[in-house]
């Protein structure tokens, strides 16, 4: 259970996806304009992350690899099956978020379905496969991975917000400066390396 | 004569490499660049870009996935039923891409192994799904390809300067050639065993957040240069 | 608006034409791909014997590469207790072909440690030296790093190391396997000392103490460089009941 916790951790704040690994970008840099965006868009990564990372996790080890169903070397499908289970579930929810409240939908509007194409999603798939965690591991960094791009997304969305109001030269106002938010932001993140606690 | 006129308009025009297909190439180097204007395809050009060799071999790969899906899917957006329009577009990206990690395999192992998890990734580079969506659905097979071209390309190039600067200052190499320096300050007590021996990398350019302050200093140059982009995004 | 009966049609061309191209390419390249898996893990194992080999290591090509393994490496895989294994036996663990050259180390650490075999790479120079080149795996900051040490033939003096990793920092951990400079300290340390006692080699943080025996270390990756002297350790003794009874 230590070892689930550490995961969970470590894939949330140490190895973040988004100020670590710098994935998920675009949607990240898009949408941070406003912190209400933010909020419903990172709840909605970690909730495709934390149902898609065991999912897929059974498809590589079931399926794909040569210890599978089929008893050979399948992994050149890997890319298209994975790809094909977060099309679906951002699919699911899409029509889950629609009518639990249509507000939400609204204001997410085109980056709800861009979710599909977010780096993090499918990256955080690919690493777990990288990484070769159990099902109980996959579990614990989707939602860990999840919960970390959500904090990171609502954390430069605030900051976003603020800055509106200061002096920036006009050529570096909003996309330039999102980049040098991030990367400061992402060597802030690099303080929390090296640290364990099941080794604590 | 209004009825010839529409007639004529509805003849299918010839294949040409004239100012508008140029401009199709153009347009993404400069006015709307993919990554400093578009906003999309961030994740791999600040991932890749710590050597000038896997930036362009990424360059490429990116190239090849973008005219590859752009024309394929060209040819078949007729065909393609538009409930199911999202799937089928990731798997044509998604085949081209393996197709792209299998070659890679085959053919530049070492490559493969530097770019790993992130030639997967090429999947889901927003650029790739923005153009099939914003240009391939709706031209011919030939425009998009110029499209898909102009937009690779105009990502290589960014992909390369970041990367020309990371490397440069970050280690002292291009294209793993040492050029300056030899001071690894990373070892205590070395032996300087290069010509110029005056520059300590910086080792900072080699790790991620760097890329990002190098592309923010990037579109700081770009929106001065071209004040037409300021606050379009 | 397309019927439901054109979208399964499509839906159903598009998944045949897409798995037999992938299927077809994925075959027709499998023996090259698995071949450049083991020339780059061969190529590896050569790097901790780069200074002895005749010709540039930097500049190797991929047939230099197999001609030296076939020409003036031997190959053995070794029980815990020092005595070899058959080619038979070796295929019998899951590794097609019954060389080193095809043993996980990294599978073999997921193993009991009683149970693990080791892979050994004897490589004789023209000359008539012969060096002995050990393979261990541990753990870095991230994730698993591993490596191979070449013990030259009075089977104490280091000749050299190569090391790799899966995810080490690049500019931190990563300097193990890119930093030229830190790797060729380990050239002339020695494993053993007067008196004959294990030692190893120890990476020591703030620069090395006793140049025979330790080296120094890489700033801000203490860590992966505990993980390397944890590494080398463990690792190097496992092969001594082999080494003694030489």
């Amino acid at each position: 259970m230590g070892e689930l916790a550490n995961i969970f951790i470590k894939s949330a704040f140490i190895e973040n996806l988004a100020l670590a690994y710098f994935l998920g970008m675009c949607s990240f840099l898009a949408v941070s304009k406003s912190v209400k965006t933010a909020f419903g868009l990172g709840l909605a990564v970690i909730f495709v992350l934390g149902i898609t990372m065991p999912i897929n996790w059974m498809i590589e080890t079931y399926l794909l690899s040569e210890n599978g169903v089929f008893s050979t070397d399948l992994t050149f499908l890997r890319f298209i099956l994975f790809i094909a289970v977060i099309a679906s579930m951002v699919q699911l929810v899409e029509m889950v978020v629609e009518k639990m409240s249509p507000a939400l939908y609204n204001s997410l509007g085109i980056f709800l379905p861009l979710i599909t194409v977010n780096c993090a999603i499918l990256g955080g798939s690919l690493f777990m496969v990288s990484k070769e965690y159990n099902f109980g591991e996959s579990v614990a960094f989707g939602l860990g991975g999840g919960f970390g791009w959500f904090v990171a997304i609502v954390a430069i969305a605030a900051i976003r917000e603020k800055i509106k109001y200061s002096n920036v030269p006009p050529a570096m106002r909003g996309l330039g400066m999102a980049f040098l938010l991030t990367g400061m932001m992402g060597m802030a993140f690099m303080g929390l390396m090296g640290i364990d606690f099941v080794n604590f | 004569m209004a009825e010839t006129q529409v007639l004529v308009k509805k003849v299918a025009t010839p294949i040409s490499f004239g100012k508008k297909e140029r401009a199709l190439i153009t347009d993404p180097l400069n006015d709307n660049n993919p990554i400093t204007v578009q906003v999309l395809g961030i994740c791999s050009a600040l991932a890749v870009t710590t050597g000038m060799k896997n930036a362009a071999v990424m360059a490429v790969a990116v190239v090849f996935v973008c005219v590859g899906s752009n024309v394929i899917t060209s040819a078949l957006r007729k065909a393609i039923p538009s409930q199911v329009r999202m799937i089928v577009q990731l798997v044509i990206i998604a085949t081209l891409v393996t197709v792209v990690e299998l070659t890679l395999k085959a053919y530049a192992f070492e490559s493969y192994k530097q770019l790993s998890v992130f030639i997967g990734l090429i999947i889901t580079n927003c650029i790739v799904m923005g153009r099939l969506e914003a240009f391939a659905m709706a031209n011919r097979p030939y425009e998009s390809a110029l499209d898909g071209l102009g937009n690779g390309i105009g990502y290589g190039i960014i992909l390369l300067i970041v990367a020309f600067f990371r490397e440069l200052l970050g280690k002292g190499e291009l294209f793993g050639m040492k050029l300056i320096g030899a001071g690894d300050i990373y070892a205590i007590n070395t032996e300087t065993s290069d010509i110029f021996g005056w520059y300590v990398s910086n080792g900072l350019m080699v790790q991620f957040p760097s890329a990002m302050f190098v592309i923010a200093v990037l579109i700081w140059a770009h929106r001065a240069w071209n004040p037409k982009l300021v606050d379009i995004s | 608006m397309h019927s439901t009966r054109s979208i399964v049609i499509f839906v159903l061309i598009m998944t045949t034409v897409v798995s037999l191209l992938l299927a077809f390419l994925s075959s027709a390249w499998a023996e090259r791909s698995k071949d450049n898996a083991l020339l780059y893990a061969k190529k590896a194992t050569l790097g901790a014997v780069s200074q002895h080999l005749e010709m540039d290591y930097a500049s190797i090509n991929n047939e230099q590469v197999s001609d030296i393994f076939k020409n003036q490496v031997e190959q053995k895989v070794l029980r815990m207790d020092g005595t070899a294994l058959t080619k038979e036996e070796v295929e019998e663990l899951g590794y097609t072909g019954g060389q080193a050259e095809n043993v996980d180390i990294l599978k073999e650490m997921k193993k009991p440690e009683a149970e693990r075999v080791l892979p050994l790479f004897i490589y004789k120079k023209k000359s008539g030296d012969k060096f002995y080149i050990l393979s261990a795996a541990g753990k870095g900051l991230w994730d698993v790093i591993w490596g191979c040490v070449a013990l030259e033939s009075d089977l104490r003096t280091l000749a050299g190391v190569s090391f790799d990793h899966a995810a080490e920092t690049p500019g931190l951990g990563a300097e193990i396997k890119d930093n030229k400079t830190w790797v060729k300290q380990f050239t002339g340390t020695k494993i053993y000392d007067e008196q004959g006692n294990y030692t190893s080699v120890y990476v020591r943080k703030g620069g090395a103490k006793d140049p025979d025996y330790e080296v120094d270390g890489i700033s801000g990756a203490t860590i992966t460089a505990n993980g390397v002297s944890e590494m080398l350790k463990r690792g190097l003794k496992y092969y001594e009941p082999y080494l003694k009874s030489i």
